[in-house]
């Protein structure tokens, strides 16, 4: 409040809490702060992390380890979440990313390798997974939307779909022939000066998120439908459409990650896993975005995505874990920076009852 | 508690005979309230009330809003307990520090809002919370299937206890309640507004097994702004005014006309000039009407209504919840869909599906549900410009261009403090709702609907939204001003509609209104 209630204002401010008395120093630095816990919450946890790994090993602050273990590796979970970030924002969950992503990461290799009704698409088959990627998302806002199938369970059915269907396309077996173009947008060893090219993909799809979120009427629809979405539908917002395009965004998003990853791996492979999904549900989360919806933002996901990495990455490198009990104690992890930001937004929660 | 305990007073009134005319009860009464104050802040809302209920009879709370009768209600029940005075229960003294404790000492209470549980069986729900079971803790649907249905049968309700409670009809949705609450020990039942959403038919039904219950020597609160019902069905009604009681009286020989004029007028003296009292609405507006309606039918809610609204014109539209009202703005708001009728907006007939149809047609509407309206954790300045997104410079809009409007706005309607960067959830109610009245501004709306736009409001705030809604007007907006508080309707509208029960009873128009005229065809 301390920056948002310029004095003078005490006099017309007769129906509202009077303005607090001049606070100390320090006392409107944790005020300002607590204002914004939402995204310094879990940037104080990011550099928590990176401080802690960088006392204990001597190989986490590197810059090749920056560049290459983290941003590269990270940068197919970023892309997913952008997308996710949108569902989350307006209160609904999509659990289809990683089916989704496998799915049209195997069907833009098959065109690549395969002609289909005798037309060879070639690179049009990136083309071809893309629309493929919206189109199911589409389905999962519309049923989840429209017809009100809540959409936990409309995307899980949809993941089994999509995993179903990699499968069948490959006939189970993996395709090792990948388009050129995903293995310059994807592969961990193109890069542009320094920069790996997956890194500037995630950039320019994380950017493209934050401008729409920001900056169009779409974005603002989408935190107001989250946010309370009785208001937003008795306010003229066709609630019903911007979670129906949601789900499609994070659809899309979840296609480009797969693609990404075919380019990472160079190969398809129709084998189920949910790391994606977890990784990058995990990410959002721990960037601040509300599960509940109408607050949050791409720049919280950019930072829980880098927590996700640093934590992952970083835990690799510490000597004296065993590779047995890593998993768990990355849970733990998980466990403890949801903790801290749980108790950084209730704190804020307070305050802005207090007030 | 067993229902077939003796009663301490002979049941007075037998089934089916006519409210009690006989002499003053020799017994002493079951529940009595002495001197009860109970403040809130600054404002008393109740002010010494005393309050007795006899063993075996229905008795009627009368009031306005804003009289104390919620207050009784919650205090008789166990939700607040009172600053002063004293609450007896069979003349010892008691106290309750929360409603399961007055349940526990066999006060129960039938809201509005059902508890029952529409997924359960009749039989489940008449028992909710205390199915019998066997030794081995399984439900015992045998016997909590008979004990239902003997239970509803002495209500005077048959019914096949093993159908799902969601596809009765409201009215024996209603009864299974009450039977709960009566089966689970209760002596005495306080109804709220128990014949708001019933049909007359229902309404004569609840009434025989209100008296059932009489002759049971359970006593009965029947809160209810439906002055016939209450004439129908109670023994005795205590009056409440300004947080006093004005009068507790037998029922019978009492008129309507004579209730209305005690739950208004001052005291006997000034009760004459509050019939002269009241308001002259101003001479007809003459301008090309913005909304029609005729016959507007909803299911369960509205009936053949008709209605109009001129440029320029506020009509009041006044009536008591069950009224239809606000299903007639959800319908132009496109939230239901209309059964029959027509909706003509500037002369062309129009059906409205969604909000976001509704308001491209220029229609706004300000819901009476608070929470349907404000985003509290979101800034005034994006609440403020939310309807009127479309008009920002399209794809992209610039913080600034969005900031300006939003401020011109909250200068124009008064918000305080005057800061768009706030979030909405920190101002106070009167500011948050100026906040959602400048959102609709933003648009220049033809027809904007206002749904109980003041209601908790204190002075000052309800002054300075009223005179916002009369700027509009002058600046020919057609609005539409939905209220259950005559003093509203009365000093805002040009027209005023009483609606009762889905219809439309009365209009008046260029002549004098008072409260008790609008009372009484509501």
């Amino acid at each position: 409040m301390a920056k948002d209630m310029p004095q003078g204002v005490g006099t017309g401010a007769a129906s509202v809490a009077p303005a607090r008395p001049r606070a100390s120093g320090w006392a409107r630095i944790l005020g300002w702060a607590g204002q914004r816990a939402r995204l310094i919450a879990p940037l104080v946890t990011l550099l928590g992390l990176v401080v802690f790994f960088s006392l204990t090993t001597d190989s986490f602050f590197t810059t090749r380890n920056l560049w290459n273990g983290i941003l590269s590796q990270y940068a197919v979970v970023a892309v997913a979440a952008a997308g996710t970030t949108f569902v989350l924002l307006c209160a609904e969950i999509d659990l289809s990313i990683a089916a989704v992503s496998l799915l049209i990461g195997v069907l833009s290799a098959y065109f690549w390798v395969t002609p289909v009704a005798g037309i060879d698409f070639g690179t049009w088959g990136v083309l071809i997974g893309l629309i493929a990627a919206a189109l199911i998302g589409y389905m999962n806002g519309y049923f989840a939307a429209y017809i009100r199938i809540p959409s936990f369970m409309m995307t899980l059915a949809m993941s089994t779909i999509a995993l179903g269907l990699a499968v069948w396309v490959t006939q189970g077996k993996p395709i090792f022939k990948v388009p050129d173009l995903l293995r310059t947008l994807g592969g961990t060893g193109s890069k542009i000066g320094p920069v790996p090219v997956p890194v500037i993909v995630a950039a320019v799809v994380l950017l493209v998120a934050d401008i729409v979120l920001s900056y169009t009427k779409f974005g603002r629809y989408v935190y107001m439908t989250g946010g309370n979405c009785e208001a937003a539908e008795m306010s003229g917002v066709n609630t019903r459409q911007v979670v129906a395009l949601c789900l499609m965004i994070s659809g899309l998003t979840a296609g480009m990650a797969g693609m990404l990853n075919v380019g990472k791996l160079n190969g398809a492979n129709p084998q189920p896993s949910n790391e994606l999904l977890i990784f990058t549900i995990a990410s959002v989360v721990l960037g601040g975005t509300s599960l509940f919806g109408g607050e949050g933002g791409i720049k919280n996901t950019l930072i829980g995505v880098l927590i996700f990495g640093c934590l992952r990455n970083g835990l690799n490198q510490v000597e004296g874990i065993s590779i047995y009990i890593k998993q768990a104690v990355e849970g733990f992890f998980l466990v403890g920076a949801l903790l801290l930001n749980v108790v950084a937004l209730r704190l804020e929660r307070i305050r802005t009852q207090a007030e | 508690m067993k229902r077939d305990d003796t009663v301490p007073y002979p049941s007075p009134v037998t089934h089916g005979s006519a409210p009690s005319t006989q002499q003053p009860r020799p017994v002493e009464p079951l529940l009595a309230l002495r001197g009860v104050t109970k403040r809130f802040g600054g404002a008393t809302a109740l002010d010494g009330v005393d309050f007795e209920l006899m063993p075996g009879e229905i008795h009627g709370l009368l009031g306005e809003n804003g009289a104390g009768k919620s207050t009784l209600m919650k205090i008789l029940s166990g939700f607040q307990a009172p600053d002063e005075g004293e609450m007896t229960l069979r003349g010892a003294p008691i106290c309750f520090s929360s409603p399961a404790e007055a349940k526990a000492h066999g006060i129960g209470m039938v809201y509005q809002e059902l508890s029952t549980i529409g997924a359960l069986s009749v039989a489940e729900n008449v028992f909710l919370g205390d199915q019998p079971t066997t030794r081995g803790g399984i439900i015992n649907w045998k016997q909590m299937n008979a004990a239902a249905e003997a239970q509803l049968r002495e209500l005077g309700v048959r019914v096949d206890v093993t159908r799902r409670l969601g596809a009765l009809p409201l009215g024996l949705q209603q009864m299974v309640e009450i039977a709960r609450i009566v089966f689970s020990g209760a002596e005495v039942v306080i109804l709220d507004e128990p014949t708001s959403a019933l049909s007359a038919p229902e309404a004569e039904r609840l009434f025989a097994s209100m008296r059932e219950l009489r002759a049971r020597g359970k006593s009965l609160i029947f809160i209810s702004h439906f002055l016939e019902d209450v004439l129908a069905v109670a023994d005795r009604v205590t009056i409440l005014k300004n947080a006093r009681r004005v009068a507790t009286m037998p029922a019978a020989g009492l008129t309507k006309q004579r209730l209305i004029e005690m739950m208004i007028g001052r005291d006997a003296s000034a009760l004459a000039a509050t019939y002269q009292e009241g308001v002259e609405l101003p001479p007809p507006v003459e301008a090309p009407p913005v909304l029609e309606i005729e016959g507007l039918s909803i299911p369960g809610a509205v009936r053949g209504a008709s209605l109009t609204v001129r440029a320029g014109e506020i009509v009041g539209l006044f009536g008591f919840l069950g009224s239809g009202m606000t299903e007639i703005a959800r319908a132009l708001f496109g939230q239901v869909q209309p059964q029959a009728g027509v909706i003509r907006l500037n002369g062309r007939p129009v059906q409205v599906h969604s909000s976001t149809q509704a308001k491209r047609l220029g229609i706004a509407y300000l819901s009476e549900n608070r929470r349907a309206t404000l985003f509290p954790r979101q800034e005034i300045y994006k609440n403020v410009t939310l309807a009127h997104l479309d008009h920002l410079v399209p794809p992209l809009f610039r913080r600034g261009s969005e900031l300006g409007i939003a401020e011109q706005m909250v200068k124009r309607t008064g918000v305080r403090p005057p800061n768009p960067h706030l979030l909405a959830g920190y101002l106070s109610g009167g500011n948050q709702q100026k906040v959602v009245l400048g959102r609709w501004l933003t648009r220049q709306p033809k027809l904007l609907i206002l749904n109980e736009p003041t209601r908790g409001m204190d002075v000052g705030a309800k002054r300075e939204v009223l005179d916002l809604i009369k700027g509009l007007k002058a600046e020919g907006v057609a609005v539409l001003l939905l209220s259950a508080e005559p003093e509203t309707v009365m000093t805002e509208a040009d027209r005023i509609l009483v609606m009762s029960k889905g219809r439309v009873t009365k209009e008046f128009a260029s002549e004098r209104v008072s409260k008790d005229l609008l009372m009484a065809h509501a």
